[in-house]
């Protein structure tokens, strides 16, 4: 399958959300990084219909979205940012009230829920209320109904916002489990939850697609940009001013930085191999500094 | 569809908060119901504790069929007693033998407020209905030979609405004159209706749902309709409710329902009634009116509810509207000002202001009967209420009809 974005824009009120935003993706992992306001769900929920876009074509192997019809949604499966689900259903009614709105045949449905509740490890959670769940608990509901109707498209929003370090590395291989196969498009602002599992990333800023490539391509442009530096504890923040700094740790030899610059920012400097942090921090906060 | 009314059902309206609530107002309805009797019945121990008894003795003699023998019978017990008590200088001794309820003046009242009234208005009503019938036949002669066309046909249909008017029998109609006078129990309704309602739009948005539902195929329109159609559900069932509690209150409390196949024109408020149908068919008939009314405002909530994203502000407002279509229906209650009473859909609620009187809205040049442009003024608020939910409501921007069968195969 293949997803193509042409050209599209999106206006709030004057000012530009997306601007002509072009980008082709297949099946794999997709992630889509950008700062809080890059343009991230606005360009998902212009993929998945909830809004319309000002200007420019989604099509699906060369087809327009817009001539598919409600057909189509069968394709897709969601998770939008922030779901809380209804707080007075059980898990599995839920899943079931999904199968509906899904036009998934009944015992197909039943048959389905079952087997993602056990993948995402909620079986046990079954016929608890929403309400009681945690929020890591609640996402992998989320998961979950996204998966029932076996996407061909699988689009998760910020996903992981709001869980905590071990509920975002199950969330992870639960989402690597899934993506076989299917074109999984994960948008966030964390860049650690597809790091390690994105084939591509495309990275906005300010409504604009600055880069679409795979993490190692995107870390190998910055070679040479990333610098590890041990500043005096006196001189702190003198170099704090002048300097792009993706991480700072203290020990008894001073204050070692990790530097993101073009040049190299003190005489004693090393360059370091880039991470996808780096990537992140070199492209969308480009012109600011700390 | 179904399964999706029967979600939204469960969604919204399986809440304990909501049974609580339904459960407390009906015990609220009913202890209403027993401070009506209580307050006003003449046979509640409060008014005299002797009279219940005596009054179906009496009932057993003077109930039925009205015949010159029961009344003469009747008036040879209150003619003396009115006599007596005329010039207020009888006994007043409370435990007088002569006496049914121990006092002179007591018996006075007793036979006058429970036989004399009520069966000298059932005996006479034939005889009103008569003129009213001949006042018209009068006035459709002088309405033509003015070439008044409406008056003439207005005056035509009252005179067919109340040719041949009769009471035959005398029956205990205290419990539906009260009946058929109760509202409170559809102001308990309403707000139950308010309290339900307003969370059918609004919860979707309070928890992102809606962004979610709109990805999938029946995540829009139909869920749109199912949530419509679980809310009338809710609101039919609701009413059945209470309105089949005010009716078991009402008759048990009352402990008869005498008059229930006698003609509404029995109850003294109904003398110039539009229709001609008997006191349990008008019970049916009023409760399916109310019913109707409370749906309309309960579409007018809905509506309220899908401009908001939280449940408060429509709540208030919904409130606000509530009262004010109440408000504006009290102003006009028992005036001519038919128009302002018809298009107002509360009149539906308090419908026995549309069946009491013999009304005519003038629509073209011809009279139509209150009721009928009321029915039809609360069905065009409805049916804009829908709409303008389909309207407001969020939809998928791009995928909305069938699409291209082909295309998607090839996905």
């Amino acid at each position: 399958m293949k997803v193509t974005l042409k050209e599209i824009s999106k206006q709030y009120k004057g000012k530009y959300a997306l601007e002509n935003v072009t980008a082709e993706l297949e099946n794999g992992v997709y992630g889509l990084l950008g700062a809080n306001g890059a343009g991230k769900t606005t360009l998902i929920n212009i993929f998945v219909g909830i809004l319309k876009s000002d200007k420019g074509q989604v099509m699906i192997n060369d087809v327009d979205v817009r001539s598919l019809g409600i057909d189509f949604l069968s394709h897709i499966g969601y998770l939008p940012q922030f779901p809380q689900f209804y707080k007075n259903f059980k898990v599995m009614d839920f899943l079931r009230y999904m199968c509906v709105l899904k036009d998934i045949p009944k015992e197909q449905g039943e048959k389905r829920a079952k087997e993602l509740l056990d993948i995402v490890n909620l079986s046990d959670a079954a016929d608890k209320k929403i309400g009681a769940l945690s929020g890591g608990m609640r996402q992998r509901v989320g998961i979950a109904q996204a998966m029932l109707n076996d996407p061909d498209i699988l689009i998760l929003d910020e996903p992981t916002a709001g869980l905590d370090p071990q509920e975002r590395i199950r969330f992870r291989n639960l989402i690597t489990k899934f993506s076989d196969n299917r074109m999984v498009l994960l948008a966030t602002h964390i860049v650690s939850d597809i790091e390690y599992i994105a084939n591509d990333v495309i990275l906005l800023k300010e409504g604009q697609l600055l880069k679409q490539a795979s993490p190692q391509a995107l870390m190998h442009e910055i070679e040479g940009k990333v610098w590890s530096v041990t500043v005096a504890e006196e001189t702190i923040d003198k170099t704090l001013d002048n300097l792009k700094i993706s991480n700072m740790m203290r020990d008894q030899d001073g204050i070692h930085l990790r530097v993101i610059g073009d040049e190299k920012p003190d005489a004693l400097a090393v360059n370091v191999r880039p991470n996808l942090e780096d990537v992140f921090l070199y492209y969308s906060s480009e012109g600011e500094q700390w | 569809m179904v399964k999706l009314i029967l979600f939204e059902c469960r969604k919204h309206f399986l809440k304990k908060s909501l049974v609580i609530a339904i459960i407390l107002f009906s015990l609220l309805n009913i202890a209403k119901v027993y401070s009506v009797y209580n307050d006003h019945s003449l046979l509640s121990k409060k008014s005299d504790p002797l009279w219940n008894n005596l009054y179906w003795d009496m009932y057993e003699e003077f109930g039925g069929t009205m015949t010159d023998e029961k009344i003469e019978t009747l008036m040879s017990i209150y003619k003396p007693l009115e006599k007596q008590t005329a010039d207020k200088t009888a006994s007043t001794r409370s435990n007088n033998p002569d006496t049914y309820t121990g006092n002179v003046y007591n018996d006075y009242y007793f036979f006058r407020w429970n036989f004399v009234n009520p069966m000298e208005y059932a005996y006479m009503y034939k005889n009103y209905a008569n003129d009213v019938a001949a006042n018209a036949k009068e006035n459709m002669d002088f309405y033509e030979s003015l070439g008044n066309q409406y008056e003439y046909q207005k005056n035509a249909d009252i005179a067919a609405r109340f040719k041949g008017r009769n009471v035959e029998e005398f029956s205990y109609t205290e419990m539906f004159q009260y009946y058929i006078h109760y509202d409170f129990s559809a102001l308990l309704v309403l707000l139950i209706c308010l309290y339900a309602l307003i969370n059918v739009f609004v919860m979707e948005k309070e928890t992102e749902m809606d962004i979610l539902l709109l990805t999938t195929k029946a995540g829009g329109l139909r869920t749109t309709l199912a949530k419509l159609l679980s809310s009338a559900m809710f609101v039919c069932i609701v009413c059945f409710w209470f309105w089949s509690i005010d009716f078991v209150a009402f008759s048990s409390i009352f402990g008869s329902l005498e008059a229930i196949f006698s003609p509404i024109y029995v109850i003294e408020n109904f003398a110039n009634s539009s229709i001609g149908v008997s006191l349990g068919t008008y019970a049916m008939l009023s409760n399916l009116v109310k019913t109707a009314g409370i749906l309309v405002l309960s579409l007018v909530f809905l509506l309220v509810s899908t401009f908001f994203k939280n449940a408060l502000f429509p709540f208030v407002i919904s409130m606000f509207l509530a009262f004010g279509v109440i408000y504006t229906q009290e102003m006009v209650l028992g005036s001519g000002r038919i128009f302002l009473k018809v298009v107002n859909p509360f009149v539906l609620v308090v419908n026995r202001e549309l069946f009491r009187k013999t009304e005519y809205i003038n629509l073209f040049n011809y009279p139509v009967i209150s009721y009928i442009p009321a029915l039809l003024f609360a069905a065009a608020w409805g049916t804009v209420c829908i709409l303008g939910v389909f309207v407001l409501v969020r939809k998928n921007a791009v995928h909305r009809k069938g699409g291209r069968k082909h295309a998607i195969n090839t996905l």
